[in-house]
């Protein structure tokens, strides 16, 4: 699996470190009332297949949080972004 | 209360200069190694000492860095990360000179001690590279003075290239012995000089 990265260019998918799921929010509420908001941040994870967004952190290049789009079936990698433009993409890549 | 006699001044602690040895001293030999038929196709050179300074724009400054470095020849090393390198600089001279003039907008920190820096070179420099890293080193996709942050049998390197066929590779000291011994075995089967 090769990896567009924004700052290094193409590069193996060895080089990357995965975290999980970039599009769960945290919870903003420290409410007890919020509990089953936090459960399901915590816990309760998607395992999507298909189209799948993925913090990825470039361990072995630009050590940068990015955000990685693939295939979880096929491996097919839409595209890749800083978590940072993430984010302040709302969420999508 | 009696007033308690004054402390006797300390002493001046005398400056301490500590010669820099490179961890390469006893491990990379001069002279000819590996396949010895016809000129070595690689040559190696320890570059000791050095001035390293790493520079990290602060959030939002990136370009005012990248302009106030442009003097110093940076070499990228990561988004908004420079490396500042300088030969025949005193201890800390180049980290003191760029601290102050970057003060405010960037964090300076002296790596001098914490990197050595191996310079490749030859017409068999990208072969032997090639068997460690993934990053193409072609000329046309990889220009003069260009850097790349990369990964060779496991150890962080950051690498510039420095000539038609020369790089510099930057690693840490404390992996530059298991480094060396791993690059030079790649070179032997082109046969390799150490300078």
């Amino acid at each position: 699996m090769l990896i567009p990265c924004p700052h290094c260019g193409t590069r193996p998918v060895e080089e990357f470190t995965f975290l999980g799921d970039a599009s769960v929010k945290r919870p903003t509420s420290n409410d007890p009332a919020s509990m089953d908001q936090w459960f399901d941040y915590v816990y309760l994870r998607d395992n999507p297949k298909g189209r799948f967004d993925e913090y990825a952190h470039h361990a072995g290049g630009c050590r940068a949080w990015l955000v990685v789009s693939r295939n979880t079936a096929t491996h097919e990698v839409y595209g890749c972004v800083t978590a940072r433009d993430y984010a302040k993409a709302g969420g999508k890549s | 209360m009696p007033k308690s006699p004054a402390r006797p001044k300390a002493a001046a602690a005398p400056e301490i200069m500590l010669p820099r040895v490179s961890p390469l001293a006893d491990v990379a030999i001069q002279g000819r190694f590996g396949a010895d038929r016809g000129a070595p196709g690689v040559e190696f050179r320890v570059r000791h000492p050095m001035s390293i300074v790493t520079v990290i724009a602060r959030q939002g400054q990136g370009s005012a860095v990248a302009a106030a470095l442009v003097p110093h020849a940076p070499q990228w090393a990561g988004p908004d990360q420079y490396f500042v390198i300088a030969e025949g600089r005193g201890e800390g001279a180049l980290y003191r000179e760029l601290k102050s003039a970057l003060d405010g907008i960037a964090s300076v920190s002296d790596q001098s001690h914490g990197r050595v820096i191996i310079r490749i070179s030859g017409v068999k420099a990208r072969a032997v590279l090639a068997k460690g890293t993934p990053v193409d080193l072609h000329p046309d996709e990889c220009a003069m003075g260009k850097s790349a942050l990369t990964q060779m049998a496991h150890v962080g390197v950051h690498l510039t290239r420095v000539g038609e066929n020369a790089f510099d590779l930057s690693v840490f000291r404390g992996f530059a012995e298991s480094f060396w011994e791993w690059i030079t075995e790649q070179a032997e089967e082109f046969g390799y000089m150490v300078r």
